[in-house]
């Protein structure tokens, strides 16, 4: 908008008024009119946010009063958002369910190695292909993609032969190895942009302050891009938790993950939605928390390198 | 500095983690039971089953343990990744289970990986089994599976509603004939346009399915849509008088027919919102406590077209892998599934597959079900699915969609003579 504009709306100066005044006023107007802009502009942002979140919070929403319906609630024709009568009978059924517990202990296990895995491969891999830009560093972080170019199921069954083959069928590392495959290529890309973020200079101060290369990643590159590494390690932890395809193929009774035991729950004689969204909303708990614990870090990481230059 | 110190903490914290569920998995900490699935000679056996039938086969499992001294540990898997999981298994030849659970249809598919079982099936044993199952477990001249559970389509019906004296007398106005449970087509229609009003439906249309349209052909007097030398019979009369139908009941029933599956069609009975269904057997008894229905509902056979009473069974065979190291332990769990079959019939699910199981409880109170499911398996039209790896595809690609037009309203006639040539083609 305009100040001339401003201008005209605001209407002509009071006879009265000093010479200096007309000047302040029209300053006034216009900080007043910019006021009122900001002011629309941050409600219409406020109106996007809570219709933004209704459409992604409802449908857990939704889930989570499911899981507190009776039985017949959870199928009435037409559906109801409130439980007519609340209940806790979905989540002592679900947690009451043989295996359940066990499926826990072994989505845990197999998302925290396969967080660790894809990190510790990720952060030296994206900061060699960011500080010595090579033309076979470029193929790879390309390369690095095909994996994700693949659908899933192509590499999940010969995935699952391997591992058979290897000895690790139905254990959490096997699991863990086959779920780095789907983060680590996305965990490379990511900790490749924030590494670009981070000057050069720091890391040649350190090391003009007698730190070896590795010893300025460590001491000084690290710490700057903490917050991309917890950004990277939702993600993989993320991408972990929530697999299906592998955790069906490769796992048995020793390393079934819970998404595998809450799609049991759909049978091919009915679907028991009230213990199925129990063991969802239970199962979101985790991740909710770690993202609430990570939050900060991961504000820092999505800032990370917005301001360079 | 205390960011570093904070990177320490969290790669400390990774490391423990790690440590420990490294050494938990070594361990097999995180599982309910170890795995001896492949293992070799142990009297302890992985059984693979779909998750709606673990329950069916637990209290087998315990009466095995004790009299055969097998330990069973079950796999369960959604029924959506189950043959995903077997056919990776299969074709790896390093199976992670001792026993399957098989779909009927899958038969066919697993063929060359599961053993015969030739020596289970004795002449007292096929006479306790259900004559068309008989005929589908035996796949190229030997058994190849044993039924643990199967189910059929009845009739579930709204006792209550025809039982109200009012709605007797109106029909009798209407119909001139009493209202109750339908044993013809023609009544069966009359019957839903007569409870289609005020918010209520008579019947459902599933046009996501397709058992019950077969079930239709079979009554009309056809094989269903491959005849016994394979060949594609789906355009001849039956399959359209079938057809036909199928898709005349569209108008006494919930909009949007094209979308309805087992789950809506069970939903809207279990809510009082159509006066009958054609559904399986298993689900009068898991009508909820809670629901509108709960009490009121009555139970009939499948009706008979000019062909006679038929229904299209849902069997599961219990199959001993080749790649398996416990053949014998196996073998001795499959055995008992049959000798104690009428374990199953006290779990949730409440089904069997040896006709004397169900015999013994078709008289008790809650199992009212059963004399109708007895009856419709009995029936002189009730046939499996065509024996052919290809079902599955064929029900998926050409069947489902070809109803759902139908119900849509579209040319059954082009539809059918459409559908013969699609599943021609994928049968070359």
């Amino acid at each position: 908008m305009s100040t001339a504009s401003i201008t005209t709306k605001a209407g002509p100066p009071p006879s009265s008024a000093s010479p200096s005044q007309p000047v302040l006023r029209r300053r006034g107007v216009n900080r007043e009119g910019l006021e009122a802009g900001r002011r629309s502009t941050r409600t219409i942002l406020w109106i996007l946010l809570a219709v933004a979140m209704v459409l992604y919070g409802f449908p857990f929403l939704y889930l989570l009063f499911t899981s507190f319906k009776t039985p017949i609630d959870t199928i009435a024709v037409p559906p109801t958002i409130l439980p007519r009568e609340w209940t806790l009978e979905n989540y002592t059924s679900a947690l009451g369910r043989s295996g359940v517990v066990a499926s826990f202990i072994n989505s845990i296990q197999t998302a925290v190695i396969s967080t660790l895995l894809s990190l510790v491969l990720a952060v030296p891999a994206a900061y060699g292909i960011t500080r010595y830009k090579t033309p076979s560093g470029r193929v790879f972080i390309m390369a690095a993609l095909v994996t994700r170019m693949v659908p899933p199921v192509a590499i999940g069954i010969p995935l699952a032969s391997m591992m058979s083959s290897a000895g690790l069928a139905d254990t959490p590392i096997a699991l863990s190895i086959a779920h780095t495959t789907i983060s680590l290529p996305l965990s490379i890309w990511l900790m490749s942009s924030f590494f670009e973020s981070v000057p050069r200079d720091l890391e040649e101060a350190a090391t003009v302050d007698g730190c070896s290369r590795l010893g300025a990643l460590w001491r000084v590159v690290i710490p700057v891009v903490s917050g991309g590494i917890a950004v990277t390690a939702i993600f993989a932890f993320l991408a972990s938790w929530n697999e299906f395809l592998f955790a069906l193929l490769m796992t048995a009774i020793r390393s079934q993950t819970t998404p595998v035991v809450i799609a049991n729950f759909q049978t091919q004689f009915g679907l028991d939605w009230g213990s199925m969204t129990a063991l969802a909303a239970v199962y979101s708990i985790p991740v909710i928390l770690l993202t609430l614990l990570l939050q900060r870090k991961i504000v820092a990481g999505m800032t990370l390198g917005a301001v360079k230059g | 500095m205390s960011t570093r110190n904070t990177i320490s903490k969290l790669v400390t914290l990774g490391g423990l983690c790690t440590a420990v569920a490294l050494v938990a998995t070594g361990c097999g900490a995180g599982g309910p039971a170890p795995s001896s699935g492949g293992s070799g000679g142990s009297n302890s056996i992985n059984v693979l089953v779909e998750a709606g039938g673990h329950a069916e086969l637990t209290g087998v499992a315990e009466q095995c343990k004790k009299d055969a001294g097998v330990d069973v540990n079950f796999v369960e898997l959604p029924y959506d990744g189950m043959f995903n999981r077997l056919s990776s298994e299969f074709s790896s030849g390093n199976v992670s289970f001792d026993v399957a659970a098989l779909d009927s249809v899958w038969l066919p598919s697993f063929k060359d990986a599961v053993q015969p079982i030739d020596e289970l099936f004795t002449d007292d044993v096929k006479k306790d089994i259900f004559p068309a199952l008989v005929k589908e477990a035996n796949v190229d001249g030997h058994f190849i599976g044993l039924p643990a559970w199967t189910n059929a389509e009845i009739i579930l019906y709204r006792k209550d509603l025809f039982e109200d004296a009012k709605n007797k007398a109106d029909f009798q106005a209407k119909y001139g004939y009493e209202l109750a449970a339908p044993k013809t087509w023609k009544q069966y229609q009359d019957i839903s346009e007569f409870f289609t009003k005020d918010g209520m439906y008579g019947t459902d249309v599933k046009g996501a399915v397709e058992t019950e349209w077969l079930a239709h052909v079979l009554q009309a007097g056809s094989p269903m849509v491959l005849d016994k030398d394979n060949n594609v019979v789906i355009d001849n009369a039956a399959h359209k008088e079938a057809l036909d139908f199928y898709v005349s009941l569209a108008k006494d029933a919930p909009s949007g027919a094209a979308q309805v599956d087992w789950a809506a069609a069970q939903n809207l009975f279990n809510q009082g919102k159509t006066a009958m269904t054609r559904f399986w057997a298993h689900a009068y008894r898991q009508i909820p406590a809670d629901a509108p229905v709960a009490g009121k509902v009555g139970a009939a056979a499948m009706i008979g077209g000019s062909a006679g009473v038929a229904g299209v069974p849902g069997p599961w065979y219990l199959s001993v892998p080749k790649a398996t190291k416990n053949t014998d332990a196996a073998k001795k769990f499959v055995k008992c599934a049959y000798d104690y079959n009428d374990k199953g019939i006290e779990s949730k699910l409440g089904l069997a597959s040896r006709i004397s199981a169900f015999q013994k409880y078709q008289d008790q109170p809650g199992y009212e079900s059963f004399k109708p499911l007895i009856e419709t398996l009995n029936g002189q039209a009730t046939a499996t699915r065509p024996a052919t790896a290809k079902w599955q595809q064929i029900v998926d690609t050409v069947l489902i969609p070809l109803l759902q037009k139908a119900v849509a309203g579209g040319d059954t006639s082009a539809l059918l003579a459409d559908a013969k040539n699609q599943i021609q083609d994928l049968l070359k």
